[in-house]
């Protein structure tokens, strides 16, 4: 029988000159398994984390689609099950224009993304025999949050699936390093639904809440599509107040509806009144001036009104409400909301520092328009 | 997670008196939309008018 009580520790260990086997093999075989294996490793160690966030942005994905369908059967009185029709748009694409000849690309864009709302306004439109409008901006609203989630989960996985195919941990970096901001965005959009869906207004309205009440009692109408103007005069100045059309859920096009009003009138200064990312450590809500376009989106918008002020040499002068991506597109905060009233007096500080009696100043308010009215 | 508590949003409306300047707040009820009419005043006869609507969250 062995006898274990005379087992001697120091010279299983020992590191004296003396060569001990099983020592070396301690050494040994863990170098050569991280040499041969490392990758792989690493690769088992990274891909549990990233299949437990792929998990959830399936759960994102269908509960996005399921609260669509949801809404369009209890709300709307769809001619057949729209369900079939909701899936296929939830799997359309978009393919942006070349840009190896960036010549003309802005109006490309424009157009291709145009297209696309138009598209898909005209499909939904089909689905009831009978749609307001306020009730169309809505579904719409809810489908591109879906069919977004739906395109993250779709590449998330690709991306992780094709680096265990390729056993190569590199592939997998980028997606590890990505992946909290993706996951970050995508629980932004899911808590982004119930705002959406009962017609209340989102962080992102701050720019149409501040303009809304400044042009609550005068004459409004539709300059370009889902765009309201309202003019008035405030010390002697002429304001030409432009927002989306609320309460429905729309950002309107305030680069047309600029466009329309410069093709009339002499303006002087441009105001814009917008949310903006807050950085890491900045207060939420906090309110900073600056100068520029303040619009966000793809692009085109903000290329076409910087176009208009250049040619025509007027200064932009922008108010800008920091605040997080959840907080721009889930339900508007107290901390946000407390702030238009602040925001309303600075715009009218800005009106009288930067423009002269007589002149004209076009405001913009710019964000999404849900729950707010004019 | 075991940890995290679950969080609620709740949202609210707060209704402002365009005659006694008063202001209400209440549960936000579907229908409600920024700057519309909501109800009669309930300290004088003016009209209410929609203020704010925000959400406030709630940790369980």
């Amino acid at each position: 029988m062995l006898n274990f009580t005379n087992f001697d520790l120091e010279q299983v260990f020992s590191m004296n000159d003396e060569t001990n086997p099983l020592m070396m093999l301690i050494w040994i075989v863990p170098i050569i398994i991280f040499v041969f294996y490392g990758q792989q490793i690493q690769l088992l160690v990274t891909s549990g984390e990233i299949k437990k966030a792929i998990k959830k942005l399936d759960v994102f994905r269908s509960d996005s689609k399921k609260e669509l369908i949801n809404y369009v059967k209890k709300n709307l009185d769809p001619v057949n099950d729209p369900t079939k029709k909701i899936e296929q748009f939830l799997d359309y694409f978009t393919i942006m224009p070349v840009d190896m000849d960036p010549n003309g690309i802005v109006e490309k864009v424009r157009h291709t993304v145009r297209s696309r709302e138009d598209y898909t306004r005209n499909q939904i439109k089909s689905l009831f025999s009978d749609i307001s409008d306020l009730e169309l901006n809505r579904v719409q609203t809810l489908l591109e949050i879906a069919s977004s989630l739906q395109m993250i989960h779709k590449i998330v996985n690709h991306m992780y699936l094709t680096a265990k195919k390729q056993k190569n941990y590199p592939l997998i970096l980028p997606l590890q390093m990505i992946l909290p901001f993706l996951m970050e965005h995508a629980r932004a959009m899911i808590s982004a639904i119930p705002a959406f869906k009962n017609g209340q207004p989102v962080g992102d309205g701050i720019g149409p809440m501040v303009v809304g009440k400044m042009m609550l009692h005068a004459e409004k109408e539709i300059i370009s599509f889902q765009t309201v103007l309202a003019k008035i005069d405030y010390e002697k100045r002429k304001l030409f107040l432009l927002k989306a059309e609320g309460p429905s859920s729309t950002v309107g096009r305030p680069d047309d509806a600029l466009q329309s009003i410069i093709t009339q009138n002499k303006i002087d200064a441009i105001i814009m009144i917008d949310a903006a990312l807050k950085m890491e450590g900045e207060d939420s809500a906090s309110v900073a001036h600056g100068f520029g376009a303040a619009i966000g989106g793809i692009g085109t918008e903000r290329y076409q009104i910087e176009f208009i002020a250049n040619q025509n040499k007027i200064p932009i002068f922008s108010i800008v409400i920091k605040q997080s991506v959840t907080e721009a597109i889930t339900l508007m905060t107290k901390e946000i909301a407390d702030q238009a009233d602040n925001v309303r007096s600075q715009v009218y500080e800005m009106i009288l520092e930067n423009s002269l009696e007589g002149q004209s100043i076009v405001i913009i308010g710019v964000g999404n328009t849900s729950g707010i009215q004019q | 997670m075991i940890f995290s508590k679950e969080k609620i949003t709740l949202a609210y409306t707060i209704e402002k008196c365009s005659k006694c300047k008063k202001s209400h707040k209440r549960d936000f009820a579907n229908g409600d939309i920024l700057f519309s009419n909501s109800s009669q005043c309930t300290f004088c006869d003016g009209v209410t008018i929609i203020e704010q609507i925000f959400g406030e969250i709630l940790q369980k």
